[in-house]
């Protein structure tokens, strides 16, 4: 081996990625050569000091809780598309089937095939919805999805104003229902400003508080006639959710702040609402 | 949440028959695939967010821009999801990093960066320097900062390597696997980053001096 070659493979033979017989001609010509066991030596040191001194930028706070509610919002948002695909993919290969039999059977076929299609329909709308399970936790991620989509897209409010009587008219004139508005700054929940947002297939009205430098959005909308229950508490990626109902509205309270906070939230709300 | 149901009209006018009066329902979201899809995030999760600093410190070098490179990760990581199907490898870690690697790249070409090509100005850097051994200077120091600005002055394609090796210790296969070039150009890639980065070090310890 000469110098040239044994330049070329220094790096290979230094991170010890050579075959062994190139790496034993190597270490033949190294102590042969002493101008190429210098260049060796020093290279073996250069070797060592970037390893030893690049920084390595780790993920700041913060950015896997936002990956993974981008992901939580990317499977949820997935499935109803791809189940419509798939199903009317097999619809219409059955569609082109059809049109080589006889008009007669297809008529009837596809009655039956209505009335199974109807009776689905009847069955599924019978079931009650929140005897469902996982109705909530569907309804926690959506509910988390938009909490942390307000914080994180300079959105977090439409009107932003510590004002009652400034938010309520707003979200009054945007939405088919009046929700409560009340500043609770006095008790250490300023109110930051109001936001429509999209939940549950209706829209719904969400109130901005702060507590301390933790953002609650507070969401509202009308509850069924006669509706009650009891309070609901969910703890997901480091988020609390509390849910409570009174006479006319639901209410999902979503925060990363303590679950204590928020339960002292909702007394101080319920306090400020007058009771109906 | 009551289970939500489209209607769709398969046929338009055209070939109009009796199909065009059924209306089909279709179920919006069915218990049984969220369930499936929960599992896969699961897994996903499990398998892909234990490199996310991996991934943060390959884009932030590529890139140079905590925000940038924040947005890539974040980026990676849905188009990771997405191919996730892809994937029945064991190194995770590679998988992701080469998703990271062209994200990047992606957003780099769009923010026209000119070093996406070796354009070094091999003259400025030229050999005067070439007696001081910096790997000497360099061990002595704690300067972070040095070692940051002169890498930070090499092309992409150095950084990137320097980065694969160096940083996260990979072999040569996967490095080539990740930057896409053949696996026998990594060894001479790597000894030219070296070298680049060997000459930037020299310059600046020797303006110091």
């Amino acid at each position: 081996m000469n110098c040239e070659e044994a330049t070329r493979l220094m790096d290979g033979y230094l991170d010890g990625e050579l075959d062994p017989i190139t790496s034993q001609t190597i270490e033949q010509h190294l102590r042969e050569c002493d101008k190429c066991d210098q260049a060796y030596k020093a290279h073996a040191l250069l070797i060592r000091s970037i390893s030893d001194k690049t920084p390595y930028y780790k993920a700041p706070a913060g950015l896997r809780e936002r990956i993974q509610s981008s992901l939580l919002e990317e499977i949820a948002e997935r499935s109803p598309r791809s189940v419509s695909r798939e199903i009317s993919s097999l619809f219409r290969s059955k569609q082109s089937e059809r049109r080589a039999i006889p008009f007669g059977t297809q008529w009837n076929w596809l009655a039956l095939a209505a009335a199974i299609v109807l009776a689905a329909i009847i069955a599924f709308n019978l079931v009650p919805r929140l005897q469902r399970p996982g109705a909530d936790q569907l309804l926690a991620t959506q509910l988390i999805a938009s909490h942390v989509r307000s914080l994180m897209a300079n959105h977090l409010t439409d009107v932003a104003s510590s004002d009652q009587h400034t938010v309520k008219p707003w979200l009054d004139t945007k939405l088919d229902f009046a929700p409560v508005v009340a500043d609770l700054s006095s008790d250490g929940f300023p109110l930051v400003g109001g936001r429509l947002d999209y939940l549950d297939n209706r829209p719904v009205a969400a109130l901005v508080y702060q507590r301390r430098k933790h953002f609650i959005n507070l969401f509202v909308w009308p509850a069924e006639s006669g509706s009650t229950g009891a309070d609901k508490r969910i703890t997901r990626q480091g988020y609390q959710l509390l849910h409570w109902v009174d006479s006319d509205f639901n209410y999902w309270a979503v925060s990363d702040v303590s679950d204590n906070d928020l339960q002292v939230f909702k007394q101080v709300f319920e306090k400020q609402v007058p009771h109906r | 949440m009551a289970a939500p149901l489209k209607a769709e009209y398969p046929s338009e006018s055209e070939d109009f028959d009796l199909s065009a009066k059924i209306v089909k329902f279709v179920p919006l979201k069915n218990e049984e695939q969220g369930a499936a899809q929960e599992q896969e995030l699961a897994s996903f999760e499990a398998l892909m967010l234990p490199h996310l600093d991996a991934a943060q410190n390959l884009a932030k070098w590529l890139l140079r821009n905590e925000q940038d490179a924040q947005d890539v990760v974040q980026e990676a990581y849905l188009r990771a999801l997405k191919s996730f199907g892809g994937f029945h490898g064991s190194n995770g870690r590679a998988w992701l990093l080469t998703i990271v690697r062209n994200t990047s790249y992606t957003l780099m070409k769009k923010n026209r960066a000119v070093d996406l090509t070796t354009t070094f100005d091999e003259e400025r850097h030229a050999t005067d320097y070439e007696s001081v051994n910096p790997a000497a200077l360099l061990e002595q120091t704690e300067d972070a900062e040095l070692v940051r600005e002169a890498m930070d002055h090499l092309p992409a394609e150095f950084r990137e390597i320097l980065v694969l090796r160096h940083l996260e210790g990979l072999s040569y296969k996967e490095i080539a696997d990740i930057a896409q070039i053949p696996p026998g150009t990594v060894m001479s890639r790597l000894a030219r980053a070296r070298g680049k980065l060997k000459e930037c070090l020299a310059a600046r310890i020797g303006k110091e001096k």
